[in-house]
């Protein structure tokens, strides 16, 4: 646990739009180096929310304080957004696009030059500086705009679905960018709905639904205090055993093994008896952690 | 400030570097020379020799005189003093004539008609003209042409035949005809301005009425042009949702004025360019208007609307891009953009019409009120600098009012902006605009 002031606090943070309550009374405290998991499904609120941090909007109430002050054109300098809507200008030049960004953030034209290749060049796009943006494909511009979050070296990013639309290969690649950038000492809020990107790089989850924060801590904590546990299951004739509601909770099933949630108190010896004694073929038992996926599944679907 | 800089760069150099720029400043003067020379010199462009006219005088007093004046080339010393040819001989326009005697030979007119009629099919004549006995008492001539439409001809035949006919009549009550001709002479209506400068300025009506349009309508144009490019800006920004890091790094104030100064430095640069090649051009484009043989000499542009008019321009390009930036910003496409672009479009069209009332009185009351009004000022108050200079105190105000109405629209237009910007999938109601200018 850090003793720094925290990068990021929300305190009773209020958004309306007309009647619609799009983020109510919300509190969030984001620790500095580390990646901070913004969590919930569509329409929860998540991007109203990275809106008023990074001074989009303004909160109808509350209170946001960025790096211990306000959230102004300072503060603004020392963040990096990467929206979940990417754009950038279709005509531009990838090379001219990143020092415009750059600018905007306060970097000098050589500067922001000088940033864009080293990145350009970390993320294997070098050759394509001088083409016009149109010309690239999907995931490139993706990378390209990826850049120009992270050339200025914020010291929050903010990274709203970073990796949609991305092949399995680039998702490694950005994943371990991520990873630097926190080893560097970067403060990360990772925005997704995508639970099994969360997992691997969490170390802090907020989950919102309806507009209201439902579960906050670090990923330990958030998996230890849900208190429901989870078996690997692989078995034959196993449906018998599995459709006992004291004991199993939901059912997942998989490829290679089922994932099995368990109810509310139930021990995971009495579900193997209960395979055993229905005459199921049991080839895989194993006790595991519930995964954030059944969290949020337990979490959304409760308030549903 | 460097991020209002990277604006004002980004929007200059993307857009001086667009095809469209590029192509619509080489373009556009020769689509104009196009519009505006080929017609004249095709119009006036002699295709053949000489009209083979045949005659047949039935009076038997008209044909010398009239083959007489239809070989002389030239104008007639009662149709005034000739305009001064610019650059090209006079040679270019005259119609010139081959005539010849038909003779009776013993044979009815009809007859003889019908052997006229029949060389003009063989194209050994272009046409046949009878003058009957009645001429010379008031009666109509009559002129068989294979080619109706040749007007130029016509009129000077018409004017030269009525010429030898009122000789002869003239000659006929005992009149002297050259006499008369000196006596009855055209008077020519010069006409000069009077300036406060003390200068005379020598020019004709026609010009003085045609030149004040032609700015007010470049003007208007230009404004409408470039609004129309801040606007397709301002949707791609929103289309493409570019416009969240944009306002996550700059506020929304400096983001529209960067947008706006630096499309309207696209605008100065294409009309210097335009201005360098007229310049080159100047030569030539005066002798194609001379060639037209235009009415009025091209009159003079006081130097000090030339001064004025980039201000004015200036000015009413910021008015109408922020109102096109605010309807960018709460549409969702272009093509909604262009459906209430339209009664926004309509103000400029009628500061063009306010242009009519004003050249024919520049220093009324009204004229006064209209030029004070930022919508129409740029083409209103431009137009009274060129017609009859109003006093400097009345421009200065024109141009003050103007000003602070663009600072206070830019400053509204940005609070619209802001909003109207990060409002996805429906267009804003105009309740909801106006309550997006009041909040903080």
């Amino acid at each position: 646990m850090s003793e720094h002031k925290p990068t990021l606090r929300l305190e009773q943070v209020t958004k309306r739009f007309g009647d619609f309550t799009a983020v109510d009374r919300l509190d969030l405290t984001v620790r500095p180096g580390r990646i901070f998991g913004l969590i919930g499904p569509n329409g929860a609120g998540k991007t109203t929310t990275i809106r008023m941090i990074v001074g989009i909007t303004a909160p109808d109430e509350g209170r946001i304080e960025l790096f211990g002050e306000a959230v102004g054109p300072r503060a603004q300098n020392r963040i990096g957004y990467l929206p979940e809507e990417r754009g950038l200008y279709k005509k531009m030049k990838v090379g001219e696009q990143l020092r415009f960004f750059g600018e905007l953030k306060g970097m000098s034209g050589r500067g922001a030059d000088e940033a864009a290749a080293r990145w350009l060049e970390r993320l294997r796009l070098l050759d394509r500086r001088a083409s016009k943006t149109e010309t690239l494909s999907k995931g490139m511009q993706q990378k390209v705009q990826f850049i120009a979050t992270v050339m200025h070296e914020p010291d929050l990013l903010i990274l709203d679905e970073l990796f949609s639309g991305l092949d399995p290969v680039n998702v490694e690649l950005m994943k371990e960018v991520v990873l630097e950038l926190k080893a560097a000492g970067r403060t990360i809020i990772f925005s997704t709905h995508m639970m099994e990107h969360a997992e691997k790089l969490c170390d802090d989850i907020c989950l919102i639904n309806r507009s209201r924060k439902v579960l906050e801590g670090t990923l330990r904590e958030v998996k230890a205090g849900f208190g429901l546990g989870a078996v690997a299951l692989r078995a034959e004739g196993a449906d018998a055993a599995l459709a006992d509601p004291e004991l199993v909770r939901a059912v997942r099933p998989g490829a290679d093994y089922a994932e099995v949630l368990l109810a509310e108190g139930a021990d995971p010896q009495r579900l193997l008896h209960r395979l055993l004694d229905t005459g199921a073929r049991v080839s895989k038992f194993e006790q595991v952690e519930p995964s954030l996926h059944d969290i949020f599944i337990a979490k959304v679907g409760e308030g549903a | 400030m460097r991020k209002l800089l990277a604006v004002i760069r980004r929007e200059y150099v993307q857009g001086v570097r667009n095809k469209g720029f590029i192509i619509s400043t080489l373009l556009a003067p020769a689509i104009m020379s196009l519009f505006f020379v080929v017609p004249i010199l095709l119009a006036t462009m002699r295709t053949g020799g000489d009209t083979r006219l045949a005659v047949l005088d039935q009076t038997g007093r008209l044909y010398a005189p009239l083959s007489e004046s239809l070989s002389r080339t030239g104008a007639d010393e009662d149709e005034g003093p000739k305009r001064p040819p610019r650059g090209l001989s006079d040679e270019k326009f005259e119609a010139r004539f081959a005539v010849e005697r038909v003779e009776p030979g013993g044979l009815t007119p009809e007859a003889l008609k019908e052997e006229l009629r029949r060389r003009v099919l063989d194209n050994e004549l272009e046409g046949f003209l009878v003058l009957p006995p009645e001429v010379l008492e008031g009666g109509a001539a009559q002129l068989y042409t294979r080619n109706a439409g040749d007007v130029f001809t016509r009129t000077v035949l018409e004017r030269r035949l009525t010429r030898a006919v009122a000789d002869e009549r003239l000659r006929a009550a005992g009149v002297d005809g050259a006499r008369v001709r000196q006596l009855t002479r055209r008077v020519e209506l010069e006409q000069a301005r009077v300036t406060r400068g003390g200068g005379e300025q020598r020019e004709s009506g026609a010009g003085g009425f045609i030149l004040p349009f032609l700015v007010g309508t470049f003007i208007v144009v230009a404004i409408m042009m470039y609004g129309q490019s801040v606007l397709s800006a301002v949707v791609e920004e929103k289309a493409t949702r570019i416009v969240e890091v944009l306002f996550s790094s700059l506020r929304a104030f400096p983001l529209l004025l960067g947008k706006l100064v630096g499309v309207s430095l696209v605008g100065f640069t294409q009309f210097a360019i335009w201005a360098l090649m007229f310049l080159m051009l100047g030569l030539f484009g005066g002798g194609a208007f001379a060639l037209g043989g235009s009415e009025f000499a091209m009159p003079r542009v006081p130097a000090v609307a030339l001064v004025l008019a980039p201000f004015f321009f200036t000015l009413g390009f910021y008015v109408y891009a922020t109102l096109y930036a605010v309807v960018g910003s709460v549409v969702t496409s272009e093509k909604e953009a262009t459906q209430i672009i339209m009664p926004v479009s309509f103000l400029p069209a009628l500061a063009i019409y306010l242009a009519f009332p004003i050249i024919r009185n520049p220093n009324s009351d009204f004229s006064f009120w209209v030029s004070m009004v930022p919508f129409f000022s740029p083409v209103t108050m431009l137009v009274r600098i060129i017609t009859e200079r109003p006093p400097a105190w009345q421009i200065a105000l024109s141009l003050l009012v103007g000003a602070a109405t663009v600072v206070g629209m830019v400053w509204v237009a940005s609070r619209i902006y802001r909003t109207g910007m990060l409002m996805y999938g429906k267009r804003a109601t105009i309740p909801e605009v106006l309550k997006w200018v009041r909040m903080p």
